[in-house]
C-alpha cells in the first residue's frame, strides 16, 4: 500500500514539477530601462512604499498617509517598514519583493541611502520610477526623483533660531553651546549641520559664541543612528568634561526633537540651568517642552504635504506627465544630480505654536 | 527489514538525515506551493527566485559555518560584527588605499582567518565557552567596525560588487536563456546521474542489496526535474540576469562542507567531539584542533557572507550584520542539528535556512509587515525544535513520528566511502 502511495506521490510531484516549467512562460526580454517618463500606466497600478523601521512618529504617520492616499487616488498600495534589526537588509529585501510584484512606481524612505544600489538598478530595469522620499539614495543613476523637505534650509533655521534664543536670554555675548548632528549613514545629517554652520561659523570665527569642548567636527558631533541613549550619553560626557565648577552652557544645536529632548534630560540630570535647545520633527513630548518653556525651537515639516506631494508626484506619472520639480541643481548623489521637488520647512518656538500647528489634529490642543 | 521499507529507503535516500531534516523538505515544498499560489505564481518567477538566491546566499554561508560549530557543541554568537568588521576593512582598503578587488577579496578572508585564529585560540588552548569568547568577539567587532569606519558608509568599486551583485556573462548563441547557467543545469545533471550510477555500481561491486532499477530511476527523475526547473528558472530571467555570482559560490561551498562533513576523517571527528568530547579524545581525535578548525572556519566564511553582502549593498555600513548570527543560528536548528551537538547535516541546514528565506518572501510578497514576519519566523524555530524534542521524548507513535519514519535511516548506503555515519543516530539518541 505504502509503495504504491510512494509511487503515486513521486509521479504526482514530477507531472507538477513538469506543469510549472512548462505553464510559467520565459521571463526573458531586454531590460525596460527608463523610458517610463511621458508613457504613464494603469490606474490601479501597484505603488511600493518602503520606509525605515518605525523609530519615529514621523514614519509611522507617513505610512498612514500613503496607504490611504494612495489607495484614496485609485492605486494598490504596499507600504512596508524595514524591521528594528536588520533594518538594511529587510528593506533590500522589500523593495526586491516590490520589483516582482510589478509595482510601478517604488517610493523609498531609505534606512541607509548609500546601501540600496543593487535594488534600486534592479526596480529600474523592471522599468519601475523610484523617488527617494525624504532621504537622497546615493552613488547609484537609478533614482529618478527626490522629494523632501528643504533640508539646508531646515539647518540654516535651527542655526538662526539657537542664536535668536539665545540672544533672548541674555542679550550680550559671548554665549557657550554644543553642537550636535545626526546619524552619520544619513545624508541629511550633514545637510542640516552644514545649514546650521553656516550661521553659526561666522560668530564663532568673531568670538561671539564659543563651542565649550571645542569640539566643531561633524564626526565628534554625530549621534549613531539617531539614538536618544546616545545623544544623552554624549551630551554627558561633555558637561562632565567641559562644564565643571560652574561654566554654563547657553545653548545647543540639536538636529532633532529626539536628541533635543535626551540632551535636556542629560543637562537637567547634571544640575545645570535649562540652555536654548533647537530640534526637528514637531514630536508631542517636545512640543509639549516647548509649551512649557524647556526646549526653545522645533522644526514643522508638515508629513501631510509631503506625503501629499508625493502622491501629486505619483499621479501626474500615472498620467505620463512631467512631475513638478523646483531644483535641479543642488541633489547631487555622488553619480547624477537628482531632480528634486522642495517643501519648505517652518521654524516654530512657544510664540508662533499655535498658529503653526493650527491644523494638526493632535498638536493643535497642546497648544493652548 | 521487509521490503516494502527497504524499498522507501531507497527511494527517499541517498543521504544521511535524520527525521526533521525530511520534515522540513516537506515544509520547504509546502511552503513554496503555498505561496505560489497565494502571491498568483510569484514564487516561482525568475525575478523573484533570484532575487531570493541573491538576499539569502550571504545567511545561508553563514549556516554553512554555524552548523559545524554548533555540531561540534559551541555557538558563535560574533559571526554578524566579524562579517561587518571584514566588510569596513575591505571597503576602506579598496576605496582609501586602492587595493584591487581581488586582492580585497583575498585581505577579507585573511581578516577573517585571523579574526577565527583569535576566538579559536580563546575557546580550544584557554578553554573559556565560546558562547563568552564570540559574546566578547561580537562587542569587539562590532566596535572594531564602528571605529575603521567611523559609524560610515563606505562605498566599494563595481569590480567588487560582482560577488554580491553579479551574474554569469551572456556568452555564446541566443538560445532564449543565459547560456552558462544551462551549462551548469547540464553539469549537475551529469553529476546527479554518474553519483547514482556510481553508487549502484558500489554496492553491486560489494554484493550488497541494490533497490530495483524502477527505483533508482524515479528518485533520477525527480532529481533530476528539480535540477532542470531550476535551471530554466534561474537561465530565464531577465537578459543580464542568470543564477547570482553568490548564489555559485553558495553552491560550490555546500557541496565542498558536505562532503567534507560527510566523508572526511576530520569532518567526522567534528561529530564525535560534538556527540561526547572525552570519548572522542580518548579515541585519538585532536579535541583542541577540531575546536580551533570549527571556531576560526567559522569566522572566515562570516568574512566571506559580509563581503558578499557588502559586495551587494554597494557600500560597507554600520548596519551590517546586525543580528545575522540569529539567523544562522534558527537556520541551523530548524534544519536538524542538536542543541548539544553533534547531530546535524549541512544540507539540513541550507533546508532550514531556505525554509525561513522563502518564508520572509513569500510574506513580503504578500505585503505582510515585518512585525508579523519576525513574530512568525519566531513561532516557525519553536515549533520545529519543540516537534523533534517532543518526539523524541515521546519515544512512542506520533503522527510526524510515523509520517517521518519510513525516511529514517538505521544503516548508511550511498556510496562504499562513507565512514559509518552512526555517530549521528547514537548522538541523537543521546542528546534526545
Amino acid at each position: 500500500m505504502r509503495t504504491s502511495l510512494i509511487r503515486t506521490v513521486a509521479a504526482v510531484g514530477a507531472a507538477a514539477l513538469l506543469t510549472l516549467a512548462t505553464a510559467c512562460s520565459n521571463e526573458r526580454e531586454g531590460a525596460a530601462g527608463s523610458d517610463s517618463d511621458g508613457k504613464g500606466f494603469a490606474k490601479d497600478s501597484l505603488i511600493g512604499v518602503a520606509l525605515p523601521s518605525k523609530t519615529s512618529e514621523n514614519w509611522v504617520l507617513a505610512g498612514d498617509l500613503f496607504s490611504n492616499g494612495l489607495k484614496d487616488a485609485g492605486f494598490k498600495a504596499d507600504v512596508q517598514y524595514a524591521g528594528a534589526s536588520t533594518t538594511v537588509a529587510d528593506q533590500q529585501a522589500q523593495i526586491s519583493s516590490m520589483v516582482t510584484k510589478g509595482a510601478k512606481v517604488i517610493v523609498i524612505g531609505a534606512t541607509d541611502a548609500s546601501q540600496l544600489a543593487t535594488q534600486v538598478k534592479q526596480a529600474k530595469e523592471e522599468g519601475a520610477v523610484v523617488i527617494a522620499y525624504d532621504r537622497l539614495i546615493t552613488n547609484t543613476p537609478d533614482v529618478d526623483y527626490y522629494i523632501a523637505f528643504d533640508n539646508f534650509k531646515v539647518g540654516q533655521l535651527q542655526g538662526q533660531a539657537l542664536v535668536d534664543g539665545m540672544k533672548a536670554k541674555k542679550p550680550k555675548g559671548p554665549w557657550t553651546i554644543e553642537l550636535f548632528s545626526g546619524s552619520p549613514d544619513d545624508n541629511n545629517s550633514k545637510v542640516f549641520f552644514d545649514g546650521a554652520m553656516q550661521v553659526l561659523k561666522p560668530l564663532i570665527d568673531k568670538g561671539d559664541i564659543v563651542v565649550g569642548s571645542g569640539q566643531t567636527d561633524i564626526k565628534q558631533t554625530a549621534i549613531q543612528g539617531w539614538k536618544a541613549e546616545n545623544a544623552q550619553q554624549r551630551m554627558d560626557s561633555l558637561l562632565t568634561s567641559a562644564y565643571g565648577g560652574k561654566k554654563t552652557l547657553d545653548g545647543v544645536l540639536s538636529p532633532n526633537d529626539t536628541l533635543a529632548r535626551a540632551i535636556l534630560t542629560s543637562v537637567k540630570g547634571a544640575g545645570k540651568p535649562v540652555p536654548v535647545v533647537t530640534g526637528q520633527d514637531s514630536e508631542v513630548e517636545s512640543v509639549k517642552s516647548i509649551m512649557a518653556g524647556e526646549q526653545y525651537s522645533t522644526i514643522n515639516k508638515d508629513t501631510r504635504k509631503l506625503v501629499a506631494e508625493t502622491v501629486n508626484m505619483i499621479k501626474a506619472l500615472q498620467k505620463g506627465e512631467k512631475p513638478a520639480i523646483n531644483d535641479t541643481k543642488s541633489y547631487n548623489n555622488g553619480v547624477k544630480v537628482v531632480p528634486a521637488f522642495l517643501l519648505p520647512p517652518v521654524i516654530v518656538t512657544k510664540q508662533n505654536a499655535a498658529e503653526a500647528y493650527a491644523n494638526d489634529p493632535k498638536l493643535a490642543p497642546l497648544t493652548k | 527489514m521487509s521490503r516494502i521499507t527497504d524499498l522507501q529507503k531507497n527511494l527517499f535516500g541517498g543521504t544521511t538525515s535524520n527525521a526533521r531534516q525530511f520534515g522540513m523538505i516537506f515544509t520547504l515544498v509546502a511552503i513554496v506551493l503555498l505561496f505560489q499560489i497565494w502571491t498568483g505564481g510569484l514564487t516561482l518567477t525568475s525575478g523573484n527566485l533570484i532575487a531570493v538566491v541573491s538576499q539569502y546566499s550571504y545567511i545561508l554561508i553563514l549556516a554553512i559555518g554555524m552548523l559545524m560549530v554548533i555540531v561540534a557543541g559551541h555557538i558563535d554568537l560574533s559571526v554578524g560584527s566579524v562579517a561587518a568588521f571584514t566588510g569596513i576593512v575591505v571597503a576602506k582598503a579598496m576605496q582609501e588605499h586602492d587595493l584591487p578587488w581581488p586582492l580585497g577579496i583575498l585581505l577579507g578572508l585573511l581578516v577573517g582567518a585571523a579574526i577565527g585564529a583569535w576566538q579559536g585560540f580563546w575557546v580550544a588552548y584557554v578553554g573559556v565557552p565560546a558562547f563568552i569568547v564570540t559574546l566578547a568577539g561580537m562587542l569587539l567587532f562590532r566596535g572594531g567596525n564602528q571605529y575603521i569606519g567611523n559609524a560610515d558608509t563606505v562605498p566599494v568599486p563595481e569590480g567588487f560588487r560582482k560577488i554580491g551583485a553579479g551574474f554569469l556573462p551572456e556568452v555564446g548563441p541566443d538560445t532564449g536563456y543565459n547560456n552558462l547557467t544551462l551549462l551548469l543545469g547540464v553539469a549537475a545533471c551529469a553529476g546527479v546521474v554518474w553519483r547514482e550510477w556510481k553508487a549502484r555500481r558500489t554496492r553491486l561491486e560489494m554484493k550488497a542489496d541494490t533497490a530495483p532499477l524502477w527505483i533508482t530511476g524515479v528518485r533520477l527523475a525527480v532529481m533530476l526535474g528539480v535540477i532542470v526547473f531550476a535551471t530554466l528558472r534561474f537561465a530565464g530571467g531577465r537578459i543580464g540576469t542568470s543564477l547570482p555570482i553568490s548564489g555559485i559560490i553558495l553552491i560550490v561551498l555546500v557541496l565542498v562542507y558536505s562532503h567534507y562533513t560527510r566523508n572526511t576523517i576530520g569532518g567526522r571527528h567534528i561529530y564525535a567531539v560534538g556527540g561526547n568530547a572525552r570519548a572522542a579524545e580518548l579515541s585519538g581525535v585532536k579535541l583542541k584542533r577540531v575546536n580551533f578548525f570549527v571556531m576560526m572556519n567559522m569566522s572566515v566564511l562570516a568574512a566571506l557572507a559580509g563581503m558578499i553582502f557588502v559586495a551587494r549593498s554597494s557600500a560597507s555600513g554600520p548596519q551590517d550584520g546586525l543580528s545575522w548570527e540569529l539567523d544562522a543560528i534558527a537556520a541551523v536548528f530548524i534544519g536538524g542539528a542538536a542543541v548539544s551537538g553533534g547531530l546535524g547535516t549541512v544540507s539540513g541546514s541550507i533546508v532550514g535556512g531556505l525554509v525561513m528565506a522563502l518564508l520572509n518572501n513569500g510574506l513580503q510578497l504578500e505585503g505582510v509587515g515585518t512585525d508579523m514576519v519576525q513574530i512568525i519566523k519566531g513561532l516557525v524555530l519553536l515549533l520545529a525544535v519543540a516537534l523533534d524534542v517532543y518526539n523524541k521524548s515521546q519515544g512512542r507513535f506520533s503522527i510526524t513520528g510515523t509520517l517521518m519514519r519510513p525516511f529514517r535511516r538505521d544503516e548508511p548506503s550511498g556510496t562504499a566511502t562513507v565512514p559509518d555515519p552512526a555517530p549521528d543516530a547514537g548522538t541523537a539518541k543521546v542528546a534526545g
